[in-house]
């Protein structure tokens, strides 16, 4: 017995806790009815059972619309040094966890992008145990449901068992201590999915799906709204603009979140694009998605969150490849 | 660095665009310090095209004789020509009933004087002379006037993206009001760089700022009529601002 259970009546003074370590965020329900990580307190209350956001924690990293560098004649290209504030993420699902582990394996691997680093070095991730819903298709994929948080809340009747998994989490459970009680330490959950274990297979296969019927079907009725990638946790391709000033000499650059689906994403200059119709743009997003390229080949990014299913507004759903593929092995 | 010589003209429009430019209060003494403004009724007393331009923005459609010849005249001694706002581009609200009698149409507004007017269907610009740049919006978003007037600067035009409403709605975290909330918004088919302004507060998207590239027309009116929603509503709510869709258009 140890002393890392949190009874739920204890919440507020854990979170008060929490904010001494930096700025809480957490998922919330906004005024309009949408599930989002904001910041906690005044009337945003933290939601400990949630389905999820619509948009991922990705935005802490990799903001939307971000200004990377700027232009002065006297300073040449810089970036402007403003302090990242330490941040406390609370109430993070384990398809959550598992989406920055692989940003950081992309932005932190063989490249360091600087912003990137500086973002996730002030980040506090405090994962939270769920329960999956008609949507979700994680599966095994959260077996290692710890995976990269610093701390772990673990649903039990008696309220949240904790478990610390890096020095950071050590030194919050530590102030934590006086408001804990004794409780287990449970095992970590083995969770299966039939489709998570699919696409598992599909991706060490390198499945491609090449003759599949569903990729027009799914050309036809995609409206490139982008939704299904800017809501991914594991999308992070992003495009760079460059826009000046009215002095004639400074500018700004930007990075802006992109979409495999739009005509832009495969255009290079002369207009030629390497993904003309939105068919190809489609297995395109498929071969990254679960069979990864470059230095994350091998990697299927897909995390089981639901969010692109739930998302779309035309309800294409990219497991329908993987159910056909089970079907045509059914007698 | 030499001053570019610019020209700014309205033809059949409500003046919003240009407005737009001079309600960018803030950046009004630059702007006129950068930039030799050679015409410009809205705001400058001489009303000339005495030209060679290096750039002439051009708001609204062109419905009458004066128009073409405004429109001709500018085209003539500029190097670049802009379309500005969704008028210029696209048709916009003026070309809304272009599908019905013109002659019908001037008898409801103005009876038996409708005899004596030379107009025609509105056009956008695009119909009688080529276009450099086009500034989207109905009226078009400040930065991206400001941003295109920066890049004249540098002797070019700026890249927007080209995607659609729905983009920007998502990243704001709003409520899709599609599929939450079963509302006609034309967020997919509609080009951004507004923020998703209407969305934003509850409102469908009514399409200001014209078709994106690659819509899928047919997709987004056939999920409509799934809704429920009739033909004749889709139709007359899309042709608010722009009347030329092609209903089958996939990409």
């Amino acid at each position: 017995m140890a002393r890392n259970l949190l009874k739920r009546d204890s919440i507020s003074f854990f979170l008060e806790i929490l904010a001494t370590f930096g700025k809480l965020h957490g998922p919330i329900l906004t005024d309009d009815g949408v599930l989002a990580f904001r910041p906690l307190g005044s009337g945003n209350d933290l939601l400990l059972e949630y389905s999820r956001t619509l948009v991922p924690p990705k935005k802490y990293l990799l903001p939307p619309r971000d200004a990377v560098l700027f232009f002065a004649p006297d300073e040449w290209y810089h970036q402007l040094a403003a302090a990242v504030p330490e941040t406390i993420l609370v109430g993070l699902h384990p398809c959550d966890l598992q989406g920055i582990a692989y940003l950081d394996k992309v932005f932190l691997g063989d490249r360091i992008d600087p912003l990137y680093r500086a973002r996730r070095t002030a980040l506090t991730l405090i994962g939270l145990s769920c329960e999956p819903d008609e949507n979700c298709f994680c599966g095994d994929l959260s077996a290692t449901e710890t995976h990269g948080c610093d701390l772990f809340m673990h649903q039990s009747p008696g309220g949240f068992n904790l478990k610390d998994n890096t020095p950071k989490g050590t030194a919050i459970l530590d102030r934590l201590t006086p408001i804990l009680a004794e409780g287990k330490s449970l095992p970590a959950v083995s969770r299966t999915c039939d489709m998570a274990a699919a696409i598992q297979l599909a991706s060490v296969r390198s499945e491609t799906h090449g003759e599949s019927a569903l990729w027009d079907e799914f050309a036809e009725r995609c409206l490139s709204c982008g939704a299904c990638s800017l809501c991914c946790p594991t999308c992070y391709c992003f495009d760079i603009r460059e826009y000046g000033a009215l002095d004639g000499e400074s500018t700004v650059r930007l990075r802006e979140w992109d979409n495999c689906l739009f005509k832009d994403h495969g255009e290079v200059a002369g207009g030629f694009n390497f993904r003309k119709s939105r068919q190809e743009r489609f297995q395109y997003r498929y071969r990254h998605k679960y069979l990864g390229f470059g230095p994350t080949r091998g990697i299927a990014s897909c995390v089981g969150c639901g969010r692109c299913r739930a998302v779309c507004p035309v309800g294409i759903d990219l497991l329908e490849l993987f159910k056909e593929r089970q079907d045509e092995k059914q007698p | 660095m030499k001053k570019p010589i610019i020209a700014i003209a309205g033809l059949t429009a409500c003046s919003g665009c240009q407005l737009t430019l001079l309600n960018c209060e803030e950046e009004l003494p630059e702007i006129a310090q950068r930039f030799i403004i050679d015409y410009f009724p809205l705001g400058l007393t001489e009303r000339l095209i005495t030209g060679p331009i290096d750039v002439a923005i051009v708001e609204g459609a062109v419905s009458t004789p004066s128009d073409l010849e405004i429109l001709m005249k500018l085209r003539n001694s500029s190097h670049s020509l802009v379309a500005l706002g969704t008028c210029a581009l696209w048709g916009g609200i003026a070309a809304m009933k272009n599908q019905e009698s013109r002659k019908d149409l001037a008898e409801t507004v103005y009876g038996s004087a409708a005899d004596g007017l030379k107009t025609f269907n509105p056009q956008p610009l695009h119909r009688f002379v080529k276009i450099d740049f086009a500034i989207t919006g109905c009226p078009p978003e400040t930065g991206e006037l400001l941003a295109t007037l920066a890049a004249l600067l540098r002797g070019t035009f700026p890249v927007f993206p080209h995607y659609p409403v729905c983009s920007e709605c998502r990243s704001r975290e709003n409520l899709c009001l599609l599929i939450e909330r079963n509302e006609m918004c034309l967020g997919p088919l509609i080009q951004a760089g507004c923020n998703a302004r209407c969305p934003a507060v509850g409102i469908g998207c009514e399409g200001c700022r014209g078709p994106v590239t690659e819509a899928n027309v047919a997709a987004e009116t056939e999920l409509l009529l799934k809704k429920g929603f009739p033909m004749d509503e889709i139709v007359s709510r899309m042709q608010r601002f722009y009347p030329e869709w092609d209903y089958e258009q996939r990409s």
